[in-house]
């Protein structure tokens, strides 16, 4: 042991002859053997620090804004109670074409469920319109498979109006990832719309909510000023605008520490 | 009504006429069918979630009663 330490004390006095990597080949290689010839326990005290030193550097590499979601935005947005929910906190299935490989979904909302409640009705009183018809004798003059025919017309065209109704409501979406807030919405099965804006190009966020179904059922619009080209995004009928806003609000502020963090480190 | 129709046979041709109408609107209805089948898959592909396929399945229920409409309209 006291023949390494002076090989070690030897070898530093003659730095400036040494070139310096040979330096460090014959230090470690000194270290490796004070090791071999010491206690395992010794070994112990060697490995602890480098374990310290790799926590450390993974906090600091922790980005700010992750793409898992932050347990806290529970706290904004409540929890989600039914998968057909009109909104979904942190929906694990839901998907989009245009979705990113990172970017994970934190909401998804749809317009209040009350709104189908107007076409509901209409397809219920549709149903029963044929119950009506017997009323009407001169119908009678029709042949059986006529009018058989006529009322298979009848419910098709029923369910396909209630079908069109649902399928518009459901694929009506609004979506807040990560990376940016998305609307997406599907106009009688024929036109589909597709708009985005980024987290760090939205300006400006307002809500508001009107009439008496809608401050019942507390559902209004929510209307994003960006910075980009189209420079207004509108998400109608949406639960809890006021949520939505916050929910906004928290992740513009992360995205503005991210920059501020990413700015002081350059 | 009956009387009014049979009056000159007036009666065939009105349900000719009323067979003809039923063909052609259960043939276009056919073919809306099919748009719904494709744009429901369409919209299915661009946003995924667990109801798809049920949806998927109505809009094919739907081609189908489609075709047996046609096929009753053609058996009148």
């Amino acid at each position: 042991m006291g023949f390494v330490i002076n090989y070690i004390m030897n070898r530093s006095k003659d730095l400036d002859t040494i070139a310096p990597d040979d330096l460090s080949v014959e230090a470690s290689s000194a270290v490796e053997a004070l090791a071999k010839s010491a206690a395992k326990s010794d070994e112990i005290v060697i490995s602890k620090p480098v374990k310290e030193v790799k926590e450390k550097t993974k906090e600091t590499k922790k980005p700010i804004i992750e793409n898992d979601f932050n347990p806290g935005f529970y706290d904004i947005l409540g929890h989600t109670k039914s998968p057909f929910s009109a909104f979904l906190v942190h929906p694990k299935v839901l998907t989009f074409s245009e979705q990113d490989e990172n970017e994970k979904i934190y909401l998804a909302a749809r317009p209040h469920w009350i709104n189908n409640l107007s076409w509901i009705l209409l397809a219920t009183l549709m149903l029963f319109v044929p119950l009506f018809f017997k009323y009407f004798t001169f119908l009678n003059f029709f042949p059986i498979q006529y009018r058989f025919s006529a009322l298979l017309f009848w419910y098709l065209i029923t369910f396909i109006y209630a079908f069109e109704r649902f399928l518009t409501w459901y694929f009506n979406l609004f979506l807040v990832t990560n990376q940016r807030v998305v609307d997406i919405d599907f106009n009688n099965l024929l036109n589909k719309h597709f708009a985005t804006a980024d987290l760090e190009m939205i300006q400006d966020t307002s809500s508001s909510v009107r009439g008496v179904f809608g401050t019942f059922f507390n559902f209004g619009d929510v209307l994003i000023q960006t910075a980009s080209e189209k420079n207004q995004i509108i998400f109608e009928k949406i639960p809890n605008p006021e949520k939505i806003i916050k929910l906004l609000k928290e992740l513009r502020d992360l995205e503005e520490q991210k920059n501020d963090g990413g700015k002081e480190n350059e | 009504m009956n009387n009014i129709l049979s009056i000159n046979g007036l009666e065939s041709y009105f349900f000719v006429f009323i067979k003809g109408f039923f063909i052609f609107s259960s043939l276009l209805y056919f073919v809306f069918a099919l748009i719904v089948v494709k744009q429901v898959t369409s919209m299915s592909k661009s946003v995924t979630d667990k109801f798809n396929p049920i949806l998927i399945i109505f809009s094919y229920l739907h081609l189908g009663f489609s075709i047996f409409l046609i096929l009753t309209m053609l058996g009148l």
